[in-house]
């Protein structure tokens, strides 16, 4: 049975691609028009971090200022104004050491289990997750999330409150310039992810109500 | 155990495009229907316009991206086959299909690989062009929508009315009705925090258990082999990174070149969408669960499409049709869609660019309908990000519609079959007529003597309005009698020499 | 209030002629049937301004009937046989954006290889365009204050950028207050054969449109292409509403004379 979809696939790909081949092959491709792009103003690292701080406010989450030596600090305010009392973190990740400083009543568990076969676990007993990120962008107010081996993909999913921590000096003006400094065209991650807030809906009567099925908010953790 | 294949000119959409007049009347006598668009569309033309706060920058990013659009549909066959290369190079295996039947059937296999029996599903629009929840149903597994305005036209077994907001057609109290027939223990409410809270908890149970994930695409990069997503929800995150198997499945007409492309492209669609500058997840996936890793899918899919865009392809004009990016501006912005709602068009993709795109898919036979029912007012090519001249295609298609008998080749599954003989006729006469003055003139002359036999009921015209009466004489006359009077003038004729 | 989408139209930013001493005048189908006043009030309007008008008299339609109803080559013959009627090197006015749109945006395609035909096109001015600028025109209003509402038709909005010319002469008239009414930019519902083929969409359309201009307080709206006043005019008479358009030719022509010379009509 798997072989005849395999075949079908083949004789597919021939035909679209002979289709395709027919009407463009031997096109001349330096004849194609110059792509105009638009330029946008520079901006002062303060004004950059100005938009980036104002698109994400203007999306729901929430942006807290500070050093490192007081994310423990923060994240235990943060956590016991919500009644929570365990997060979920990444060990070895960067800043992961600030997580066994958070005060003595929250407990803080490690990601250092398989996703499957403890998918009841993550939905079910985690209201908190931490994770730090690989860059961010200012006109757009997003961050970067490439996860890893320590701090997983679902680390900023599925728990219902997402601490990320940002670092300014990772701050870019936009998705393309990001793109090419960091050139990620040679390596990208099985999964990059760009986050601009809080998960969110406006699919019933556009209304927007938040935390659809991700985090229904984001602390954004800005160390400047 | 095999489903029977369906001719996509005999499927379920054929059949309800082909309905499209009726169901226009149907729709149009729905007031809280138009009510409910009217309020919806207003809302998103509004929030595109304010995300765009510089024409200067809007315009140069339209002709930027039409042009990306244009280069990549140029290399196609090429860019096809090198996303294939770096799609196998990072483990996501690829899968080509020309029919909607050979991609069911694609999908389905590979669920049964795996012994799966239930997926989620996050937005797919070509995933309902091909109908797959019904196909895999009937193979026994069971599909679940998991974008929330999927989920509830799932659970009001509709289609979505709009492609970026599927129950764009439903207010509150319609959901909350909806959710109170399907949901056990459901309290019934109107506000949308509880409602939204209450899809949450079913899906996210959903998502915890389900075998498979299955997605579309929105960009597909040759350059680096990765798959694009653009959502708000998570469900797409969830889709793509909680289950064991991801199958997704695209157009083939949705790859792009470069890594560089996307960003331009990505602003547009979003703004031109929801008035978004960026939406909440922008996702990328360029491999399974490396090594180590502690989540995320071992096995990663994609299906690629054609489904008649190699016909469209075929013609430089009608190609344009692929350099479709999907956000549904066009229909935001046209005033039939706002008054009909998406429903009526019968076919998968409404509005606008539904007209265009749904005759390769369907056959121009089933279609007929679609291009006629346009003023060809514009607001569609004005306010598409990439510059398709939807009015300029829907007269193309017109003319593919009403075409007679020819010697050259078949350009459209279809062609011809609106034409009708008593019209065409029509158009002869009505040509010779026009292309001859003094048939043209002695016409209008008896015309306009004879005007009061002209009758008052002109059909369906003067079900609304009253006829124009004709001039007693004519411009050309008029005009002839004002010259004699006036010494030296010489207008009579001049220039028609 | 919503839905202005016209942002950045480019395909009206041309070259524009100096004054010229001679133009033609393009009375399209309609205005030649049923509207004749307006082609006139057009060429005396003209004339004020120390202009020659020429009227071809075998003129007959621009052909967008069979064009936008997918027969090409039947609006191709009444297309060639329009172009030559204007064979003199001068402006070519016309009295409606849609017919205006179809001569100089789709003709370059429809009559492609024609000899002339780039020079015919360019050719083509839209009545506002033309008093704006080519004749840089200054109105002096003679009438009594009154507030009326414009309807810019889409070909004029989308395909020749007319409604910015129609409302700046507007705005020169100093006793006139111009209203915009809801939807002020979405389409009438006239579209041609599509009010024929698909009447009810259509008549949902104009039922909306002459709704929203019923909602203000004008005396009547100005426009400059008939086929939409065809549209709204009549359903305003079907619903047995006073308001009812005017050319914008006629308009301008009666607010700009003195009440003395109107009589001589």
């Amino acid at each position: 049975m798997t072989s005849s979809f395999k075949q079908q696939s083949s004789n597919a790909r021939t035909n679209i691609l002979a289709k395709l081949k027919q009407e463009v092959e031997g096109s001349d491709y330096s004849k194609l028009p110059e792509e105009p792009s638009y330029s946008y103003p520079e901006l002062a690292q303060e004004e950059l971090l100005a938009q980036f701080i104002g698109h994400l406010e203007a999306n729901h989450a929430q942006v807290i200022p500070l050093k490192e030596e007081d994310i423990a600090k923060i994240v235990s305010e943060q956590l016991k104004q919500r009644g929570i009392s365990k997060l979920l973190y990444g060990k070895n990740a960067l800043h992961s050491e600030q997580m066994l400083t958070l005060d003595d009543d929250i407990a803080v568990e490690a990601y250092d289990f398989t996703l499957k076969g403890n998918k009841e676990h993550l939905f079910n007993n985690i209201p908190a997750g931490i994770t730090s990120s690989k860059a961010a962008i200012a006109a757009t107010g997003s961050i970067v999330i490439w996860p890893t081996i320590e701090e997983p993909r679902s680390l900023s999913l599925v728990p219902p409150l997402h601490f990320v921590i940002v670092e300014a000096k990772n701050l870019y003006t936009n998705f393309a310039s990001l793109i090419n400094a960091q050139e990620w065209q040679n390596k990208l991650p099985t999964n990059a992810v760009l986050i601009s807030g809080p998960s969110k809906t406006a699919d019933i009567q556009q209304t927007l109500a938040y935390g659809a099925h991700g985090p229904k908010e984001l602390i954004v953790l800005l160390l400047k | 155990m095999s489903v029977k294949s369906i001719d996509p000119n005999e499927s379920k959409y054929a059949a309800s495009a082909r309905n499209f007049r009726d169901n226009v009347t149907r729709y149009l006598a729905n007031e809280e229907l138009k009510n409910n668009f009217r309020g919806a569309m207003d809302y998103l033309m509004d929030k595109r316009k304010n995300s765009f706060p510089d024409a200067n920058e809007l315009e140069t990013l339209r002709e930027q991206c039409k042009l990306i659009k244009q280069r990549c549909l140029v290399k196609l066959p090429h860019l096809l086959e090198q996303l294939e290369v770096n799609l196998e190079a990072n483990g996501i295996k690829v899968h080509w299909a020309e029919t909607i039947n050979d991609a069911n059937e694609i999908i389905a296999q590979l669920i049964e690989n795996k012994k799966g029996k239930t997926v989620v599903k996050g937005k797919s629009m070509v995933s309902e062009e091909t109908a797959l929840n019904d196909y895999l149903e009937a193979r026994d597994i069971e599909c679940l929508e998991s974008d929330m305005g999927e989920y509830i036209v799932q659970l009001a077994d509709e289609h979505p009315s709009h492609i970026i907001m599927p129950a764009i057609h439903q207010n509150k109290k319609q959901v909350a009705d909806l959710f109170a027939d399907n949901i056990e223990g459901f309290d019934h409410t109107t506000d949308v925090d509880a409602l939204i809270g209450e899809g949450r908890r079913v899906l996210r149970e959903k998502f915890c258990h389900a075998d498979v994930g299955i997605t579309g695409v929105n960009f597909a990069v040759a350059e680096t082999g990765t798959l694009c997503l653009v959502e708000n929800e998570g469900n797409g995150r969830m889709c793509t990174t909680v289950p064991d198997l991801h199958i997704a499945i695209t157009g083939i007409e949705k790859v792009v070149e470069f890594l560089d492309d996307v960003p331009p492209l990505l602003s547009l669609l979003t703004r031109s969408a929801t008035g978004q500058i960026i939406s909440t997840y922008f996702n990328m996936i360029s491999s399974p669960r490396k090594n180590g890793e502690k989540d995320g899918p071992e096995e990663v899919h994609l299906v690629l499409l054609d489904n008649g865009r190699s016909q469209a392809f075929a013609d430089e004009e009608l190609r344009q049709t692929l350099q479709c990016i999907r956000c549904g501006a066009c229909m935001n912005h046209c005033p039939v869609y706002t008054r009909i709602g998406g429903h009526a068009y019968g076919t998968v993709y409404p509005g606008p660019i539904g007209k265009i795109v749904s005759p390769h898919m369907l056959g121009l036979e089933a279609t007929n309908n679609l291009p006629t029912a346009s003023s060809l007012c514009g607001a569609c090519g004005e306010v598409c990000p990439v510059k398709i001249p939807i009015p300029k295609l829907l007269l193309r298609l017109r003319t593919e519609s009403v075409k007679g008998k020819h010697d050259g080749p078949q350009i459209m599954k279809g062609e011809g079959s609106g034409r009708k003989s008593i019209e065409a006729s029509i158009w002869k006469g009505w040509s010779l007529m026009h292309k001859y003055a003094f048939i043209y003139n002695t016409s209008m002359w008896f015309a306009t003597r004879f005007r009061k036999l002209m009758p008052n009921n002109l059909g369906v015209w003067t079900s609304v309005r009253s006829a124009p009466k004709l001039a007693p004489k004519t411009l050309h006359e008029r005009v002839k009698a004002r010259n004699k009077k006036i010494p030296n003038k010489v207008a009579n004729n001049a220039g028609s020499k | 209030m919503t839905s202005d989408t016209t942002t950045f139209n480019t395909q009206h930013l041309r070259k524009y002629p100096a004054k010229a001493q001679q133009v033609y005048l393009y009375g399209t189908c309609l205005a030649d049937s049923f509207y004749p006043d307006s082609g006139i009030d057009a060429i005396e309007f003209l004339e004020q301004q120390g202009i020659e008008v020429l009227y071809p008299q075998g003129q007959t339609c621009c052909g967008q009937p069979a064009y936008n109803s997918g027969y090409q080559d039947e609006a191709k013959a009444v297309a060639l046989a329009q172009v030559a009627q204007f064979s003199l090197d001068i402006p070519i006015v016309i009295i409606s954006g849609s017919c205006g749109g179809m001569m100089r945006h789709h003709y370059p395609e429809l009559l492609k290889g024609e000899p002339g035909i780039e020079n015919f096109c360019e050719r083509i001015f839209e009545f506002t365009e033309f008093l704006v600028h080519v004749l840089n025109v200054k109105l002096n209003d003679q009438g009594k204050p009154e507030k009326i509402a414009l309807h810019t038709s889409c070909a004029a909005r989308r395909e020749m950028g007319v409604h910015i010319t129609g409302r700046q002469l507007i705005n020169q008239l100093e006793n006139v207050e111009l209203i915009t009414h809801k939807y002020e930019s979405e389409c009438c519902g006239f579209g041609g054969t599509f009010s024929v083929k698909h009447g009810d969409i259509s008549g949902a359309m104009v039922k909306d449109k002459t709704q929203n201009l019923l909602d203000t307080d004008v005396v009547r709206y100005i426009s400059a292409d008939w086929g939409c006043m065809t549209n709204i005019d009549g359903a305003l008479e079907y619903q047995k509403k006073s308001l009812r358009g005017e050319h914008i030719a006629s308009y301008l022509l009666k607010r700009t004379q003195a009440t003395n010379k109107q009589q001589g009509k």
